[in-house]
């Protein structure tokens, strides 16, 4: 009941937030604009379309998570407002589940906003609704609500710029962990390749929530593929969320 | 108050860290689940719609080395994973990008090559990576020589062979045995008249005997072969005039088809095999 009001109340500042108005503009800019860019393609102009929409869902999502995430927790800090939210019987576990409940609900009809937009120009090209964009979709939300909880995470010990930063280098390094297998294939049995699988096993894999590819070629995914990123999204956004809440348990105010 | 605090904190941080660790297993098991699925990839969708160097240097905000560097050790990777079946289709696209990005670079010009000649078996790919490496670093004469060497050796084409190392030879510092490479793919084409000159031009200014030995040995080949030619092609003419081959040598003298006979570089005659009709050295040209 206290993280449902907590929540509220963030989504209702969330969305009171410009800089999410103006990302939400950029990104309908940019799903519009793969229109003008599939003109100037020659064969699939049906591949553009979906290529550019969905890298716009994925990457304003992120930035408006990233944004807006680091800010959540500091501003109530820095503000002080967070000593009359604490002085209520408010436990901190509610106070940073609610904030990212406030943010992933904001998310949510961002994302929503942007896949409308991005559903109804491929609806435009093709004449039908493309099941398989949903999967892609639902997917880059999932990818989100894991960055909301690391904002959140950054957010609650640090300053929104350095918790933007730190961030961001936690999606490039998710994106890009994949290559650590590549090295790992390549390495000869020893303590640097037991350091080197350790690290490939804990840092995040945000490809396993990327099926753009797939979905745009229409390439089959294993069905069992689904629910084992799905999880794998939710006990990661867990172990982020436990990491943040005894951070924020820890922290003194005074 | 405080050690209260402390004792309401302990059990609830207690499960808090358990519960951490629980969700770390949980993803760290849920992670290896996930890998063992196999996912679907277009072959070579990693790679085409990676744009040219020309505007790909723009988007590199002042690091133009370091992408090139990046891209390398990408393509490194890429071109030793067997599984990838049409790897090579954009061969020249790929090494065209780092080339784009640091035209100083130097390895990506000779592996780009070496990848083409000897795994995609595309010497068409090779020239075009080699040129680009000459055109940007004209003081480097190993891009002609490896061209020359891929023309010569794979291609067979010895006029292209003797232009990439006429090339390579005007490059300062470019090793002296190129000109005898040039040397060898002119006679290789067949111009027995240039090869022969050239040849003696590099007799002539050979710095150590080494050298005036082997240009000796190839001018003994190059008359060798000239001599053999027009001593075959008399031996045609004697069995087209008597309906059979010559017993002997000789005989073309006899025949009028000869003032003399013409004797190899170190004077010795010709050996004649009225079987085939074919003319030979008494000893081969690399063990005089």
């Amino acid at each position: 009941m206290k993280i449902g009001a907590i929540a509220g109340i963030t989504f209702k500042e969330a969305k009171r937030d410009r800089i999410l108005y103006l990302l939400f503009f950029f990104a309908a800019l940019g799903i519009v604009a793969s229109r003008v860019l599939a003109i100037l393609t020659v064969g699939d102009r049906i591949k553009i379309i979906k290529d550019v929409g969905l890298a716009s869902i994925s990457v304003f999502g992120v930035l408006m998570a990233i944004l807006i995430g680091t800010g959540l927790v500091y501003k109530e800090i820095d503000k002080k407002t967070i000593f009359t939210l604490l002085s209520k019987p408010l436990h901190r576990a509610e106070f940073i589940l609610g904030k990212f409940l406030g943010l992933v609900l904001t998310l949510f009809v961002m994302t929503l906003g942007m896949s409308l937009i991005f559903l109804a120009i491929v609806y435009a090209h093709t004449l039908k609704v493309e099941g398989a964009l949903f999967v892609a979709v639902g997917y880059i939300f999932l990818e989100l609500v894991l960055i909301t909880a690391v904002a959140i995470l950054f957010s609650s010990f640090s300053t929104p710029i350095l918790s933007s930063l730190f961030a961001l280098a936690f999606y490039l390094i998710g994106h890009l962990s994949w290559g650590l297998e590549l090295i790992l294939k390549k390495m000869a049995p020893g303590p640097g390749k037991s350091l080197v699988r350790a690290l490939y096993m804990v840092l995040p894999d945000l490809e396993n929530f990327n099926f753009k590819t797939e979905v745009v070629h229409g390439l089959p995914i294993p069905p069992g593929i689904y629910l084992s990123s799905f999880l794998y999204g939710v006990c990661y956004t867990a172990f982020i969320l436990g990491l943040a809440v005894l951070v924020f348990r820890r922290r003194d105010f005074i | 108050m405080a050690k209260g605090t402390l004792a309401k904190r302990g059990p609830a941080t207690l499960l808090l860290v358990a519960f951490l660790f629980m969700s770390a297993a949980a993803f760290v098991a849920l992670k290896v689940r996930t890998d063992k699925f196999v996912r679907r990839k277009l072959p070579g969708s990693s790679i085409i719609y990676i744009p040219s160097g020309k505007f790909l240097k723009y988007a590199t905000f002042g690091y133009r080395a370091l992408a090139a560097d990046a891209v390398y050790l990408w393509a490194i990777q890429y071109y030793s994973t067997l599984t990838i079946d049409d790897r090579f289709d954009h061969l020249d696209h790929i090494f065209a990008i780092i080339n784009e990005l640091d035209p100083r670079f130097q390895d990506p010009y000779e592996v780009g090559a070496l990848i083409a000649v000897q795994e995609a078996h595309d010497v068409r790919a090779a020239f075009a990576i080699l040129d680009r490496g000459a055109a940007n670093n004209p003081d480097q004469w190993v891009y002609p020589f490896n061209a020359g060497h891929i023309a010569m050796m794979t291609l067979k084409d010895f006029p292209l062979a003797e232009k990439y190392f006429e090339q390579c030879m005007n490059i300062p510092g470019a090793p002296d045995f190129v000109a005898r490479l040039r040397a060898n793919a002119i006679f290789k084409k067949g111009d027995l008249k240039t090869s022969w000159d050239t040849w003696l031009d590099i007799y002539n200014k050979a710095p150590d005997e080494r050298t005036k030995k082997i240009a000796s040995n190839h001018l003994y080949n190059v008359k060798a072969t000239i001599d053999a030619a027009a001593l075959e092609d008399a031996v045609a003419k004697y069995r087209q005039r008597f309906g059979r081959p010559p017993a002997d040598l000789g005989a073309l003298v006899g025949a009028g088809l000869f003032r003399e006979l013409p004797k190899d570089l170190d004077g010795r005659d010709y050996v004649y095999d009225p079987a085939t009709g074919k003319v030979k050295t008494v000893i081969s040209p690399w063990k005089r």
